[in-house]
């Protein structure tokens, strides 16, 4: 492995924290509307004094350089500053949301990835088939929907309907399960809001791995693989599909990354509690320093899946180098 | 006389609806004996392809075997079950193909694709498989096995990994070796050393070869037997020497005729003033970013050139010789990093954009790839007359002047209005050369103009093109990676190698009697040269 | 026109076509045929459809579902149509530079684009249109912005593949201007992805809108299929009419302009090679 390209792109990664954090910083400040006020009105006094006091307690009334230096400094040691609206330290509130997010979204590429690669490996080996057809117009039918809407008829059809599963949450209320019976009962609340992640790259998955199995199966050395008189079970195997899945991870990397940042309307649907819905409270509430924890630490994963998904791709295309 | 290993008997092959005709091949036949060499040969959309791939059962998707038999050993290998023939294949008839890069799983290492045939008909484990592989490697000619078997097929050349199939196909000892054009893809050193090896593995296991090719000069060194196809019909068979000394049919001639002699029957060329210098031409590549190695690949390295009005220079060379790029520096699509380009005087080279552009309407080009050199949406019309518009000359003007140019290209002035995608190959080079007549150059370069061509097609552009420099006193630049095309239509030739000029000279007097040892290997390596 | 016959020629192109324009119509139909506009309450709340006078219902305050419905499509029209149009707009010009000059122009929009794609782009729009404050203005601007890096990169790979074919190398050799070359030569054959991705993303941003307005983030004087299921929530459980109806909409129009982008890709696309 080649350490000095993984060097050379974690230094890249800050560069990008810092772009990120500077770029966000001055976007979020630019918004109408001051902290101070917001906080005040939350606390019920708009007296003026008590918001000179609170500027002041927050910094607000420096120039926005110096207070971007300020923010600057207090990130560089793993600090992302105080809620507005929580009183709580930033990195805290991340880190108990952040889990959870990531577990969805663990889930839902799973689902998504196996659903979709064992549909399109279906649909790819009798093309023009009714199957094949069925395939490519449920694809259609999943990027059309509105995910937040999906999450709902989903709750009404198995929630309310069929009351199989929970409708929202990530435990039962007041329950107070440990050990195997918690992992159940997350396991149970999680099918739903996971499934309607997973639903439109699902359709994605299903329609890549057909087209990649369609071009990868015309080309030569499948044909040799025929000639050597192996079984056409092998062929499908070691030849078509270890060649087709190769565009296919350079998409799960991607899908990884969109999750990371855009589960907020299915997280909102199922009251999911990631830092989806995180965000959505911290941009209603003009919670900047929650705001802009949110984008870093989002930033930092992306980077962290990106350099992942290049590693994972140089080992599945042994022709392509790290670093190009 | 011993029964023939394959018979085939009136094999027909259909195509699928909407393909340009309904049959691939009608009415087949074929007789490939024991311990020979029988070669198909026919130009592209002939079926000889196809009726490979039928012997094998491998035809694609849509293209089915609708009458006939294929006879081997017997056993009618059109009406076996389909398990039955899967045994049989790798096992009794192996089968290689055109470009060993797209022929060889790109992912899987060298010696695993070796031993997943013998293991698919053999119960051997896999480390005795892998020892079998590396003894037929070495076999093949190839050195350093150890390390080829853990390789990956793009780090190998494409002689290495033609060796790889070919040691692959043998693995088993089938009694029949199927070959669909195993050197078209390969250099032409490389070309003479493929054949010279399966010539030599042919005698020393006695097994049978059916060769297929669009290359005589390939019949000539090779074939015991050969079938000439087009259309999808067999036209003539028979031995090989009687059919290259007496063919029965006007096509065979005509193909036979078409395959450039490599002696050169051009005067000598004018005596002339130099049109264009180009002294210590270099060009520099350089590849790899901020956070790897940089590699500097040098393409054309210090070379010198003169061309004359009204003579032929040809520039020879392999892939990666620098031809090309030299080519494209000296037409300004790239920026050399040094030397001179003196057009009547002026350097070229190192010319800004202003001042170059009314000087390159005296160089034109004509480019290798017909399907990609004219853009799809324009009309041939608006093709051709784009480059006289783009000088301020009318509409009306160009137009007529381009219907006058089409019929000195052998085109009528009617295609005008029709777009590219309606004509062949041939046609489509023929509109290349009118777009770069209309603006009158004095120097056209043609980028190896015929390679894409099917042979008598390629006669015929040859020919053309000799016409056209005679009659308009062009000076041309010619490159090709043909010996033969090269004598056939350059005055003198210049041998590239690694980007720099090996040998220079009069064709007849170099082909006659080389200097250098490349020049002489090239030579020796031109197929049927002894032959026909 | 040989163009329009083959789009026509395949059926899922057409259906989408018919469907796009019964649409349209509905949307440009809508304040001659209901007058009084989608905020008047005529009646019961949650009646079902079906009910006297009343086509698809009424939703949680008594208003006419029917209406709704077409005013929603004048909003989703007009936002996915405008913000796609002002996306591809940047989107091809900052692309097409990039793709064709290289250079620093090109390193500046790769950094750009990776640079949108690690942000998360709904958080980052939801954060515009918040501090612009919601409006329709805010909608259209917001989504333009967080989509042209995917025009742009469409148009950039376009560009650099066809700079280097051989019929753009003969333009140049003929001493075609760039400019000249730009229009005449590369444009044309970049068009059919363009339009193409341009047709998906339409689209995605009535998607995006719909999205916007369920959170309360959209124009608060408008209403949209999105505010309507956002709205919907409380009385899903015993009016399933209420985010049914809207979500069908939403799904047939994005529909709809899916198929019409395949069949213009396919349309657009000159005879391949044998």
């Amino acid at each position: 492995m080649k350490l000095r390209y993984i060097a050379a792109r974690l230094v890249k990664t800050v560069l990008v924290a810092i772009a990120v954090v500077v770029l966000s910083f001055f976007l979020i400040r630019l918004a109408p509307g001051d902290a101070a006020t917001v906080m005040a009105g939350q606390s019920g006094y708009a007296d003026e004094a008590f918001m000179k006091d609170l500027r002041a307690e927050y910094g607000l009334d420096q120039p926005l350089p110096a207070q971007f230096w300020k923010y600057a400094v207090t990130v560089a040691q793993g600090d992302l500053g105080t809620s507005y609206v929580r009183r709580q330290k930033v990195t805290t509130i991340i880190l108990e949301r952040l889990p959870n997010t990531l577990l969805l979204d663990a889930f839902a590429l799973l689902v998504a990835a196996a659903g979709g690669i064992w549909l399109g490996s279906m649909a790819a080996r009798r093309p023009g088939s009714a199957g094949d057809s069925a395939v490519t117009v449920l694809s259609m039918l999943f990027y059309a929907v509105p995910q937040f809407w999906l999450g709902m008829m989903m709750v009404l059809v198995f929630a309310v309907w069929l009351a199989w599963l929970p409708p929202f949450g990530i435990e039962t209320m007041g329950s107070d399960y440990t050990g195997l019976a918690r992992v159940g009962d997350i396991a149970q609340h999680i099918i739903l809001p996971g499934t309607t992640l997973a639903l439109y790259f699902l359709a994605s998955y299903a329609r890549l791995t057909r087209t990649a199995m369609i071009e990868v199966a015309d080309q030569d050395f499948v044909k040799t693989a025929r000639a050597k008189g192996i079984s056409e079970r092998q062929v499908a195997r070691r030849h078509i599909l270890r060649n087709a899945l190769i565009p296919l991870v350079t998409y799960a990397g991607l899908q990884a990354s969109i999750l990371v940042g855009g589960s907020v309307l299915v997280e909102n649907v199922f009251s999911w509690p990631g830092i989806g819905t995180l965000a959505y409270e911290a941009v209603t509430s003009r919670d900047n320093p929650v705001l802009l924890g949110i984008f870093i630490v989002t930033a930092l994963l992306v980077c962290l899946f990106n350099l992942i998904t290049d590693i994972a791709y140089s080992i599945a295309d042994p022709r392509v180098e790290l670093g190009k | 006389m011993a029964e023939p290993l394959v018979s085939i008997r009136n094999l027909t092959v259909s195509l699928p609806q909407g393909a340009d005709r309904p049959l691939a091949v009608e009415d087949v036949g074929l007789d490939v004996g024991r311990n020979e060499i029988v070669c198909i040969v026919g130009e592209s959309g002939s079926g000889k392809s196809v009726t490979a791939h039928a012997i094998m059962g491998l035809l694609p998707r849509g293209v089915t075997a609708t009458g006939g038999q294929i006879l081997f050993g017997g056993v009618d290998l059109l009406r076996e079950a389909p398990e039955a023939l899967r045994k049989r294949r790798g096992r009794d008839i192996a089968m290689i193909f055109q470009d060993p890069m797209a022929a060889l799983n790109p992912v899987v290492a060298i010696g695993r694709q070796v031993t997943e045939q013998i293991r698919a008909h053999r119960p051997v484990s896999e480390h005795q498989a892998l020892n079998q592989a590396g003894a037929l490697l070495s076999q093949m000619g190839l050195k350093d096995v150890a390390s080829l078997l853990k390789a990956y097929p793009h780090q190998l050349s494409g002689g290495q990994r033609q060796r790889v199939m070919i040691a692959m196909a043998l693995s088993l000892s089938p009694q029949l070796l199927i070959a669909d054009e195993p050197t078209t893809a390969l250099d032409v050193t490389t070309q003479a050393q493929i054949l010279k090896l399966i010539k030599r593995i042919q005698a020393e296991r006695e097994m049978s070869v059916l060769l297929i090719t669009h290359d005589f000069g390939v019949v000539a060194d090779m074939a015991d037997q050969v079938a000439v196809m087009r259309h999808g019909r067999v036209l003539e068979s028979g031995a090989a020497r009687s059919v290259l000394g007496n063919p029965s049919h006007s096509y065979t001639r005509a193909l036979i005729a078409a395959v450039p002699h490599g002696e050169s029957q051009l005067p000598p060329p004018p005596d002339a003033r130099p049109l264009m210098q180009v002294t210590g031409l270099t060009k520099r590549f350089r590849r790899g970013g901020l956070f790897s190695r940089a590699s500097i690949t040098t393409a054309v390295d210090d070379v010198s050139l003169t061309l004359s009005k009204g003579e032929t220079l040809g520039i020879v060379g392999e892939s990666g010789s620098g031809k090309s790029t030299l080519a494209r520096c000296v037409i300004r699509l790239l920026d050399p990093d040094a030397g001179e380009v003196l057009l009547d005087g002026a350097d070229i080279a190192h010319m800004k954009a202003g001042r170059l552009r009314p000087l390159r309407r005296r160089i034109q080009m004509v480019f290798q790839d017909p399907y990609s050199s004219l853009n799809p949406r324009q009309t041939v019309g608006d093709i051709i007359t784009a480059g006289p518009r783009a000088y301020g000359e009318e509409l009306k003007q160009a137009r007529a002047r381009a219907a006058d140019i089409l019929q000195l290209v052998g085109l009528n002035p009617q295609v005008m209005d029709r777009l590219p995608h309606e004509f062949s190959g041939g046609q489509r080079q023929r509109i290349g050369l009118a777009r770069a007549l209309m603006l009158r150059p004095d120097v056209l370069i043609a980028d190896e103009p015929v390679s894409a061509l099917d042979v008598t097609v390629q006669a015929q552009v040859l020919k053309l093109l000799d016409d056209v420099r005679k009659q308009m006193n062009l000076a041309m630049l010619f490159i090709t990676h043909d010996m033969r095309v090269a004598a056939q239509v350059c005055h003198r030739v210049m041998v590239m190698r690694h980007g720099r000029i090996v040998e220079c000279g009069p064709t007849r007097s170099l082909f006659a009697a080389p200097s250098n040892d490349y020049t002489k290997a090239l030579l020796a390596a031109i197929p049927g040269r002894q032959s026909i | 026109m040989n163009f329009a016959r083959r789009f026509f020629s395949r059926p899922a192109a057409m259906f989408g076509f018919a469907v796009f324009v019964a649409i349209v119509m509905i949307a440009l139909a809508a304040p001659l045929v209901f007058a009084r506009g989608p905020f008047n309450i005529v009646g019961m709340p949650l009646l079902p459809p079906g009910a006297p006078g009343l086509l698809a219902g009424s939703d949680i305050l008594g208003r006419d579902m029917a209406v709704g419905l077409a005013y929603g499509a004048r909003v989703s029209l007009l936002v996915g149509v405008t913000s796609t149009l002002c996306a591809v707009g940047i989107g091809i010009l900052l692309g097409a530079t990039a793709g064709y000059y290289g250079g620093l122009v090109d390193d500046l929009l790769m950094r750009f684009t990776e640079f949108f794609q690690i942000i998360p782009s709904f958080v980052l729009l939801m954060v515009l249109v918040a501090f612009m404050q919601p409006s329709l203005a805010s909608t259209v601007i917001g989504i333009a912005l967080i989509s042209w890096p995917q025009v742009a990169r469409v148009v950039r790979g376009e560009f650099l593949s066809l700079r280097s074919r051989e019929f753009v190398e003969a333009a140049r050799v003929l001493g075609m201007r760039d400019a000249r070359i730009i229009f005449t030569q590369i444009l044309p054959n970049a068009l059919p992805p363009i339009v193409a991705v341009s047709s998906m993303m339409v689209g995605s941003a009535i998607l995006t809108e719909s999205a916007l307005a369920f959170l309360g983030l959209g124009d608060p004087n408008l209403l949209s299929w999105g505010s309507m299921i956002g709205g919907a929530r409380s009385a899903m459980w015993v009016a399933w009419w209420t985010p049914v109806l809207p979500g069908l909409s939403i799904m047939v129009t994005v529909l709809a302009l899916n198929f019409i982008g395949d069949g213009l890709n396919d349309a657009l696309n000159p005879r391949r090679r044998h």
